[in-house]
């Protein structure tokens, strides 16, 4: 409870200090937004231009890029920008005054770091699936629409635990910021239908780099469209991919943890 | 009762890296690097007893932050064993982390953004302090570390000195045990230096709060610390009582007076000629605390004194001369064995 009180109070303390610069707030919120845009318009001509995206139409693709985007957000607004710099925290040793307190270091940093720049993210993210979904004829039900909520909470999850599992390598390697990159082409490949992909990189996408349960699986298991590899398995996976991760992450942060030197003299 | 801090054979090595050159060698880099071990901390032991001050002394890179690392639960060490408050600090980091304080010089732990206060009421909910204890503490730490002027200003406006104090404020708000100061000086300037030594001394006084400091400046540990510990390349060199440098270890200050004229007689008690020529003339002193007042005032020359320097034997100095000490005493005994 105390523990709950102390993160909420962390994020009031980060919300007030970015408000005191607004006006870039709302200048990174509408470049975000464009970037996103920009991108989503080339997939969207080249989805009209051919019709068909790997078996997917433009509106369940404009779903799929709505949900990443969603997704992502939710998860990366407490850990992305917090660890992207672990490099530097464990060089400059602020990892080692974290240490020292009465606090999980991982949990201060998330909930000290909340980035309210991802505001663009989930503004787009919520935009699209609201425009999309009415468009799809799904049946929905109570138990489908608990199936959306908890594969968005998944790839949230998902998000967070991967991000995570990278900066831990900072702990040990002391660096990490090549690996973000590497999440980043994979994760720009994750808002594809997975079926435009040879099977060597569907593998991928749905073991070591399980990238493809972010976006793909979840909503190709809300339209009930076929899923290489895992098919009917599809709507199980998209809700335990999130929480898998997040154990794996817990057991490779207490690992590195362990083994952490520090940053040298 | 039990040392509130004990070390037995503490040992802390690190794989350093040795970057190879060449295109295999930067892919071994990357693939496999070549590592050297450096012994940080090498087989360190001592004691300290509640309420003590302990100045922990080396020059850079002799291991004193590995050191403090160990002690507060950074790091684990290689080999040996660290216990403080009778907890290993590693296995209970949390538990051991509310019942002690550390301050690193060198890296701030108050929110830069947000105005003093604001982080000592972060702190009071980290450390889940009650409100009218924390009440308590606080006006009693802002009135004796004299932070009030500075309490509502943003972190990122104050100077070094003023952000020290109010660094060792906040990390005494939860009463710890122990305070554990990894170079509180460094960077200050002359000023503050001596206004950041005297508060640190006063919290030991008046709150009995137990004092690991870690330093290379011998005066924090004069002006701090009856005991001293000294290391060098990850070593224990010395652990007693810090009475005078001189009985110690025999560095001493260095006096250089200029005169107006050459002199003929140059007299100084309680001081050693060391040489000089011309109008200049230079002094060992014996007793360091002694005031350099006192030491001019006694001053018998014919000629006009017009300048006088007082070198102050650093770290790097203290250790050749301990060194140096330590042979002739083995030279002998080697003769005859
Ligand atoms: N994480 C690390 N990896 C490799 N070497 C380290 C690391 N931390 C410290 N060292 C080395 O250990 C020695 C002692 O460092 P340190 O404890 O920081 O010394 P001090 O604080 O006395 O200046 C130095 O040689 C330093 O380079
Ligand atoms: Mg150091």
């Amino acid at each position: 409870m105390q523990t709950l009180s102390l993160y909420l109070y962390l994020v009031r303390l980060q919300l007030r200090t970015r408000l005191q610069y607004r006006a870039n707030l709302l200048i990174g919120w509408v470049a975000q937004a464009f970037g996103y845009a920009s991108v989503y318009g080339t997939i969207w001509i080249i989805a009209s231009r051919f019709e068909r995206l790997g078996g997917w139409v433009w509106p369940e693709i404009a779903l799929m890029l709505g949900f990443h985007v969603l997704g992502y957000a939710l998860g990366a607004l407490f850990t992305f920008v917090q660890l992207r710099g672990m490099e530097e925290l464990v060089r400059l040793g602020t990892y080692d005054t974290l240490m020292v307190r009465p606090v999980s270091p991982w949990a201060f940093l998330a909930f000290s770091g909340i980035n309210i720049e991802y505001g663009g993210h989930i503004a787009l993210g919520v935009g699209m699936i609201a425009w999309a979904l009415p468009q799809l004829g799904i049946d929905w039900s109570v138990l489908t629409v608990a199936q959306l909520v908890a594969s968005l909470i998944s790839a949230a999850l998902l998000t967070g635990a991967t991000l995570t599992i990278i900066a831990a390598m900072a702990l040990v390697l002391t660096r990490s910021r090549y690996l973000f990159g590497i999440y980043f082409d994979f994760w720009e490949l994750s808002r594809y239908p997975l079926t435009i992909f040879a099977l060597p990189l569907q593998l991928t996408l749905l073991s070591i780099v399980p990238l493809g349960y972010m976006a793909y699986v979840p909503v190709a298991a809300l339209l009930g469209k076929p899923v290489p590899l895992i098919g009917a398995a599809a709507p199980f996976a998209a809700i335990l991919a999130g929480p898998v991760m997040v154990v794996v992450a817990m057991l490779v942060w207490q690992a590195c943890q362990r083994r952490y030197q520090g940053a040298g003299g | 009762m039990p040392p509130i801090i004990e070390t037995e054979g503490a040992t802390k090595w690190f794989a350093q890296k040795v970057p190879q050159s060449g295109f295999t060698g930067r892919l071994r880099n990357f693939l496999k690097p070549v590592t050297r071990d450096v012994k940080a901390v090498d087989g360190i032991s001592f004691a300290i007893e509640a309420g003590e001050a302990v100045g922990y002394l080396g020059p850079n890179g002799a291991g004193k932050s590995t050191m403090i690392k160990m002690l507060t639960g950074v790091l684990v060490p290689t080999a040996g064993s660290v216990r403080v408050l009778g907890r290993v600090p590693h296995e209970e980091r949390i538990v051991n982390a509310r019942d002690i304080g550390v301050v690193f010089g060198q890296r701030s732990q108050l929110w830069w953004d947000l105005p003093l206060f604001e982080s000592f009421e972060l702190h009071r909910r980290i450390y889940r302090i009650e409100k009218g204890r924390f009440d308590r503490a606080r006006a009693e730490l802002v009135d004796m570390l004299q932070i009030a002027p500075f309490l509502e200003r943003p972190v990122r406006q104050l100077s070094l000195g003023q952000r020290m104090r109010g660094e060792i404020a906040m990390t005494l708000l939860h009463d710890p045990k122990i305070l554990f100061l990894d170079e509180p000086t460094i960077g200050l300037d002359v000023v503050a230096k001596d206004v950041v030594r005297k508060l640190i001394s006063r919290v030991n006084r008046e709150r009995g709060t137990t004092i690991m400091l870690t330093t290379h400046d011998l005066r924090d540990i004069e002006e701090i610390c009856p005991r001293l510990i000294m290391v060098d390349d990850g070593k224990l060199l010395f652990d007693g009582p810090l009475t005078n440098l001189n009985a110690s270890f025999g560095a001493r200050r260095k006096l250089t007076l200029e005169f107006a004229s050459e002199p003929a007689t140059v007299m100084l008690a309680g001081a050693e000629p060391a040489g000089g020529e011309g109008v200049i003339r230079t002094f060992l002193m014996s007793d360091d605390r002694r005031s350099l007042v006192d030491i001019i005032a006694a001053l018998k020359s014919d000629a006009e004194l017009v300048d006088v320097h007082l070198h102050e034997p650093d770290i790097e100095e203290v250790i050749r001369t301990y060194y140096q000490s330590r042979q002739r005493q083995a030279a002998p005994s080697k003769r005859t064995g």
